[in-house]
Order: C-alpha cells, then sequence, then structure tokens
C-alpha cells in the first residue's frame, strides 16, 4: 500500500535521484549483494496513513521491545525514542569476534514527526507487533468527513 | 467520498497490471545485517520489522543465501498513505556462501522482527589450534 506514494514522487529530474535512477540502469543490481550497495537508512524507519478517523503511525524497529520505545505527542508532533542495543564486541567480554559486516543500527535514537492537526491525543493507543509498532491516533470529531444533506429547495 | 474511494481502488489493479506491474511487485528492501564469525560458525543477524516466521522464508540454494520476508501489517481498510519511508512490501537480500559452510546444518530464528541466522563450518573446515611442542 506504501508503495503506491511512489506514484506521487515528483522531484526535480535533476536532482540526486535522477542520477541514481540512471546508475541503476547503466549497472543493474547484480544478484549477490555488494558491500556498498546498501542504502543506510534511518532507524526507525516511519509510515502513516490515514482513515476516515483515525491517523496510523508504523514505526519499523526491529528489536525493540513493547517496552523500549517512548512515545510522546506535542501539538501535533509526535516524537519516538528509544535506544537499541546491538551486541557489540564488548559483551563478549574479551572474545573478541570478527565482524565482516555492520550495518544494522544501534544506540539510542529520537525521531520527530509531524502529524495532521485535529489529532485526539488522549485517545491514542499503541500496538507492538513483530518489531512493528503501530500507533493509532483517532482524530476528533470535527475533523472527520461528514455528509451533507442536500434538502430540496 | 464513496466515489473517489472506488476510482482508487480502481486504480491500483491497473497500476498493477501495466507496464509498470513487474517493477512495482518486484521492489524489495534490502535490510541491513550484521555479520560475524563466533564458534566455528558465521552469524547472520538481519533487521526484518513487520515479518512473521511464516512470511519468512530463507533458501539455500549452490551456495546461494536468499532471504525473503513478506512485511505483515495490520492495515485498515480504506487507508491513504501519506508519508512512507518503508516503501515496499517485502525484504529480500542474498548472499553467496563459501564452501565450507554446512548448508544443511544453518539454524534460524526470528524475533521482534530480527532474524538471526547460524551457519556453521564443516568440520573438516573448523578451527583447529595447533599445539607448539618445546624443541
Amino acid at each position: 500500500m506504501f508503495g503506491d506514494l511512489r506514484r506521487f514522487d515528483t522531484g526535480s529530474p535533476w536532482s540526486v535521484d535522477w542520477f541514481r535512477e540512471w546508475l541503476d540502469e547503466v549497472f543493474p543490481e547484480p544478484g549477490a549483494t555488494d558491500i556498498r550497495a546498501v542504502p543506510r537508512g534511518t532507524f526507525p524507519m516511519i509510515n502513516i496513513g490515514r482513515t476516515d478517523d483515525a491517523v496510523r503511525v508504523y514505526v519499523f524497529a526491529a528489536g525493540l521491545a513493547a517496552g523500549d520505545l517512548e512515545l510522546s505527542l506535542q501539538d501535533n508532533v509526535l516524537t519516538v525514542q528509544g535506544e537499541r542495543k546491538v551486541a557489540t564486541d564488548e559483551t563478549e567480554g574479551d572474545a573478541r569476534r570478527p565482524y565482516f559486516r555492520r550495518e544494522r543500527a544501534g544506540g539510542s535514537f529520537t525521531r520527530s514527526i509531524a502529524l495532521p492537526e485535529g489529532l485526539d491525543a488522549d485517545r491514542a493507543e499503541a500496538r507492538w507487533r513483530n518489531g512493528v509498532f503501530e500507533i493509532t491516533l483517532p482524530k476528533r470529531e470535527e475533523l472527520k468527513p461528514r455528509r451533507i444533506e442536500i434538502q430540496s429547495a | 467520498m464513496n466515489e473517489i474511494t472506488r476510482q482508487q481502488s480502481n486504480r491500483q489493479p491497473r497500476v498493477q497490471g501495466g507496464e509498470d506491474s513487474r517493477g512495482e511487485r518486484d521492489r524489495a528492501l534490502q535490510p541491513p545485517v550484521d555479520i560475524y564469525e563466533e564458534g566455528n560458525a558465521l552469524h547472520l543477524v538481519a533487521d526484518l520489522p513487520g515479518v512473521t516466521p511464516e512470511s519468512l522464508s530463507i533458501e539455500v540454494d549452490n551456495n546461494m543465501l536468499s532471504l525473503e520476508g513478506e512485511i505483515r501489517l495490520e492495515m485498515p481498510e480504506g487507508m491513504t498513505a501519506i508519508y512512507a519511508e518503508v516503501r515496499a512490501q517485502r525484504f529480500a537480500r542474498r548472499f553467496t556462501l563459501s564452501h565450507e559452510i554446512d548448508g544443511d546444518a544453518i539454524e534460524a530464528r526470528i524475533d521482534k522482527g530480527v532474524l538471526h541466522l547460524r551457519l556453521p563450518k564443516k568440520p573438516s573446515h573448523q578451527r583447529r589450534r595447533i599445539e607448539v611442542r618445546a624443541a
């Protein structure tokens, strides 16, 4: 569903994306992965969707348990805060293990994201499943779509 | 309102059926991974948020390790995206294995969206300690 959003991307053709697209075309991705081919995204990644009566925020935070993420909403800005511990050499004491790849982000993070106005923070709910946090923020009554009756003159 | 919703839902199949279809469906995210060696085995840790044990597939074919997982989210009907960083429905990544990995003995577990793979080495390739004798 979120893939749909791509259709609305109308960035300037001379931006970096243009160059990246061209590169992808000239050098198609090989079957096996290259060590530099990984886009290093932010952690955690966030998706937001909207229904008629609520806004839903999905926080993709693999490795975090339900209690590891702190959510706060002020005005219409949602802040997610937490810490992810990625196993490091220290956890193994003196036994240092050789790493070949370290791409997973670790440490503490804070992200803030603006949401549409008119959400009812008091009725917000959050759920957690398989490393994805799902926050449902209901819209206030006056923002829900309303049917307008047409009266005959 | 009804009409708008209907038009949107009509549009989607058309996009998928069109020339874009292959690209749309094949688009997959590359999960970030950690790979390290410990205890006569290689360990691969991958972030796959939203992937369930059922929607995850791990295959080893001819020294090629393929990870693929579908992101299962609970989404209410009629939801429109207003912002998205995760713009694909699945994760996929492939690795070539070296010959010393015992493909039959690979163990996998997924917890909180984090996949942990243990790729043991074949016994003949395990590390041996060489005793040094005094002359």
